[in-house]
């Protein structure tokens, strides 16, 4: 009886097996198809109908009905091909970089940007009203003007 | 201080284009060919596919070796198989090895194209393509054969089962025993 039973249980197991996909798949193709490379063509899947890509698209697709997150369809996929298989480099070790190089060069440029506009805004400033050119008046001529002036007095 | 500013941004921009021009030129040296016809075939080290452990190809120096680059979504690989195969039952009593090294692939997949074609011969695993790139393989099937110094005696960029193909590998196994 009790054998019976788990006959009958196993084949409602293998029946349903196949059939039954993931009801609430945690990502999508398309998103990881954005996420992972063509090991042969160096595009993302997205971007390549190449057989190696396909290849891959079905395993993805398999691993999202199975109910798998995006990480650990990535994780499975390094196992296999290594760190090149992500279009984007991890988030530790010498990898860092290619992450804080961008920003530190965004802000590098800013700076320099920066410090440009302060000088130009510095040089364009009025400056101080130039003192008359060449010699001053002798104390003759000084004095005779003064004397004229006085006259308009 | 200024003109000493200006000339220190100077010197930084120009170190910056002498250091890309540098990584320009580094990268170019650098980029792998396929080893020619006489030059030593590249060492390397690979996981084995049909189960755990390591082969280096540097085991088999003193044999004729024959280094078949495949996987399992390649479908010219499928028909080349059975060849490879048959070829290797009867040319292994002469002390040839083949090994299978499978590119690009998922392993699970390369694991039923194995039995599926009932290869018997080592299989080697490149997920990452390290070893491929060495080679230079761009395309699969690519078979290199090699003599028992270790050094490349034919390439074969394509099917050995095309027609072309067939009589150079057989003729370059010849030479590689002799």
């Amino acid at each position: 009886m009790i054998l019976r039973f788990l006959a009958v249980m196993a084949a409602a197991l293998a029946l349903a097996g196949p059939a039954a996909a993931c009801a609430h798949p945690r990502t999508s193709l398309s998103y990881l198809q954005g996420q992972v490379m063509c090991p042969t063509c160096h595009t993302t899947l997205d971007m390549s109908d190449s057989q190696a890509a396909q290849q891959i698209d079905v395993f993805i697709s398999k691993k999202i009905d199975a109910c798998w997150s995006a990480r650990r369809i990535k994780s499975a996929l390094v196992a296999n091909y290594g760190q090149e298989i992500l279009a984007a480099p991890s988030h530790k070790g010498f990898d860092l970089l290619a992450w804080w190089l961008p920003v530190a060069g965004v802000l590098g440029g800013a700076l320099v940007l920066a410090f440009g506009v302060w000088r130009w805004s510095r040089r364009s400033e009025p400056e101080e009203p130039a003192e008359p050119a060449g010699p001053g008046l002798d104390e003759e001529t000084e004095r005779r003007l003064d004397d004229l002036l006085a006259r308009f007095d | 201080m200024t003109r000493r500013l200006k000339a220190t941004a100077q010197l930084l921009a120009l170190g910056l284009v002498a250091g890309l021009l540098a990584l320009l030129v580094w990268q170019l040296g650098h980029q792998a060919h396929a080893p020619s016809v006489g030059a030593v075939a590249p060492a390397f080290t690979l996981n084995r596919l049909d189960r755990p452990g390591k082969v280096s190809l540097a085991a088999y120096r003193g044999k004729p070796v024959v280094l078949n680059f495949w996987a399992s979504w390649c479908e010219p690989c499928k028909s080349e198989a059975p060849v490879l195969q048959r070829d290797w039952t009867s040319y292994r009593n002469r002390g040839v090895v083949f090994l299978g090294v499978d590119y690009h692939d998922l392993a699970s997949d390369a694991r039923k194209f194995v039995t599926a074609h009932a290869l018997t011969f080592t299989m080697l695993k490149d997920g990452s393509g390290k070893v491929t790139g060495a080679y230079g393989i761009s395309q699969v099937p690519e078979t290199y054969v090699l003599n028992r110094q270790g050094r490349v005696v034919a390439h074969l960029a394509g099917p050995i089962t095309d027609p072309g193909f067939s009589d150079k590998f057989r003729s370059a196994i010849a030479k590689a025993v002799a």
